[in-house]
């Protein structure tokens, strides 16, 4: 039984797993004392048991576990009487039909060059209803709904992620505004997708976490919450970081101020844009920076939110 | 972020068992179910995870794994571990998503692609090449092979735990093992003479096979 007959993988991984009879193991162990590519083979099956065991199982992301805690709340509160969880209520949820927490359904998301545009009043305003945010005490209106998506991060399916967007147009076009100033002023792009409320009066930006801190002053922040993967980076980048302009609440801002702050101290660059979203499933942030603006070259940095560590290396991309 | 979640050493072994948790929670106490769940969710998100080869599908799947366990609860009996037994509904949760849904092909090319043109960071380097080129090997898999080898191969359970959360005989599980192992290694050879393969940390229960 030496020579000729090979063994495949399937008996050999039998033979390790002690699936085979005795006379056969017998005769494969005879076989496998003479024949070395059988040998390789079988060393290649405890390489693969290797691998496996040495692949990283990572933690569960905080927006996985924090998405299950809420889906378990609401289990435990739609049992009456039965068990529940202690909890203050749930505004986000309570408030979550009224009408101005419900966003239009939109046919596509809103695309850097429809924001952009629209800052010229110029633009036409197709059959768009007006949409209603939320009066702060400062007179400026701030999307009602900013707080739900940020919660709300993991459930959002991508269609729900881009009505959202249109509604936040708001502020979107202040946060625009920003970027064209200090842009290529070549915003011009896309027939706009969504007309804006003209009427709305223009929105300022007070909230600038950054300013006034030595940070960095002149980028965007969005939040598409899309998944990158590292092929999309490749493509031009100005589609996929326009879509969704939003500001975030205190918090957030000053972490993405921190991470951008250690991003271009990293990079020397000046970052442009920022996006709050996901890579390949973890929460990340994406950083752009001009590296050559003419050429509408960037740096593109992935970031974990949380820690402003780099989730892959920085790579050149194009907006 | 990336502790991996070990079994507690007996030093920090907590005060209450989960099945008494799980008792309390059945009695009505509103907490005892989220301590279940952060024991256990990194567990489970790394057997879902593994298993479906997508984050995305992998939350739904534990998500809806976490929900059925909390309304069940009550049906828990006691012979089987509250892991063992929290393992088989997320195991067959994730069965259930792949039954439906036969896996997007996509994401592995996407992975692949990844893999081969991605040179990561230094200090993730390994970690990361290997987690995809092996996600990508395992989606090649059929379901049931592929939950065994995670089970046990990735997890390191034994081969009789893996038998009582899949629930066939060890014979099965073995049998899964060794056709899915033989399917991989023409795949995953190259990564044999890696001399610091053994070095990469991970999360794993503890062998005892």
């Amino acid at each position: 039984m030496t020579g000729d007959t090979h063994y495949d993988l399937e008996i050999l991984a039998e033979l390790a797993e002690g699936l085979l009879d005795a006379a056969t193991a017998r005769r494969v162990r005879e076989h496998l004392a003479v024949c070395d590519p059988c040998g390789e083979l079988l060393a290649d099956l405890a390489a693969v048991r290797e691998v496996l065991a040495a692949t990283p199982t990572p933690a569960m992301p905080m927006g996985v576990a924090l998405r299950i805690d809420k889906a378990l709340a609401a289990e435990a509160e739609s049992r009456r009487g039965g068990v529940g969880l202690a909890e203050t209520p749930d505004w986000n949820e309570l408030m979550r039909d009224t009408p101005w927490e419900r966003p239009a359904v939109v046919p596509e998301p809103v695309r850097l060059g429809a924001v952009a545009s629209s800052s010229d009043s110029s633009s036409d305003e197709a059959a768009e209803p007006a949409r209603l945010g939320v009066v702060s005490d400062d007179g400026t209106i701030v999307p009602a709904t900013s707080r739900t998506i940020r919660r709300r991060r993991w459930a959002m399916p991508a269609v729900a992620a881009a009505a959202a967007a249109a509604v936040v147009v708001g502020t979107a076009v202040a946060a625009t505004n920003l970027l064209v100033a200090g842009g290529d002023g070549g915003a011009s792009v896309a027939p706009p997708a969504i007309a804006q409320p003209t009427q709305t009066p223009q929105p300022t930006v007070t909230t600038q976490p950054q300013r006034g801190k030595g940070y960095p002053v002149g980028y965007t922040v969005t939040s598409s919450d899309h998944n990158y993967s590292d092929p999309e980076l490749r493509t031009r980048l100005g589609d996929f970081l326009a879509p969704a302009p939003i500001l975030g609440d205190f918090s957030e801002a000053d972490q993405v101020a921190k991470c951008v702050t250690a991003v271009s101290g990293r990079s020397k660059l000046r970052v442009f844009a920022v996006d709050q979203g996901q890579y390949n499933g973890q929460e990340a942030l994406v950083v752009a920076s001009w590296k050559q603006r003419a050429a509408k070259k960037v740096r593109i940095d992935v970031v974990d939110p949380f820690n402003c560590k780099n989730l892959r290396k920085p790579a050149l991309g194009r907006w | 972020m990336n502790s991996p979640p070990e079994t507690p050493s007996a030093a920090e072994r907590p005060a209450v068992t989960d099945a008494e948790l799980l008792t309390a929670h059945i009695n009505g106490d509103p907490h005892a179910f989220s301590e279940i769940v952060k024991r256990h969710r990194d567990r489970m998100w790394a057997v879902a995870l593994r298993t479906l080869g997508d984050p995305d599908e992998a939350a739904d799947a534990v998500q809806d794994a976490f929900v059925s366990a909390y309304r069940k609860a009550a049906t828990f009996r006691g012979e089987a571990a509250v892991t063992t037994w929290l393992h088989r509904i997320v195991v067959n949760a994730c069965l259930d998503r792949m039954r439906r849904k036969s896996v997007r092909p996509v994401a592995d090319d996407e992975l692949i692609e990844a893999a081969e043109r991605e040179s990561p960071l230094p200090d993730q380097t390994l970690e990361r090449e290997v987690s995809m080129e092996v996600s990508a090997a395992l989606k090649m898999l059929p379901a049931d092979q592929r939950a065994a080898l995670v089970l046990v191969d990735m997890m390191g359970y034994s081969v009789e735990d893996a038998a009582q959360v899949l629930q066939v005989p060890s014979g099965t599980v073995k049998s899964r093992c060794a056709r899915g192992r033989a399917k991989l290694a023409p795949i995953l050879s190259h990564l044999r003479n890696r001399s610091d393969l053994n070095r990469v940390s991970s999360a794993k229960g503890d062998r005892t096979s």
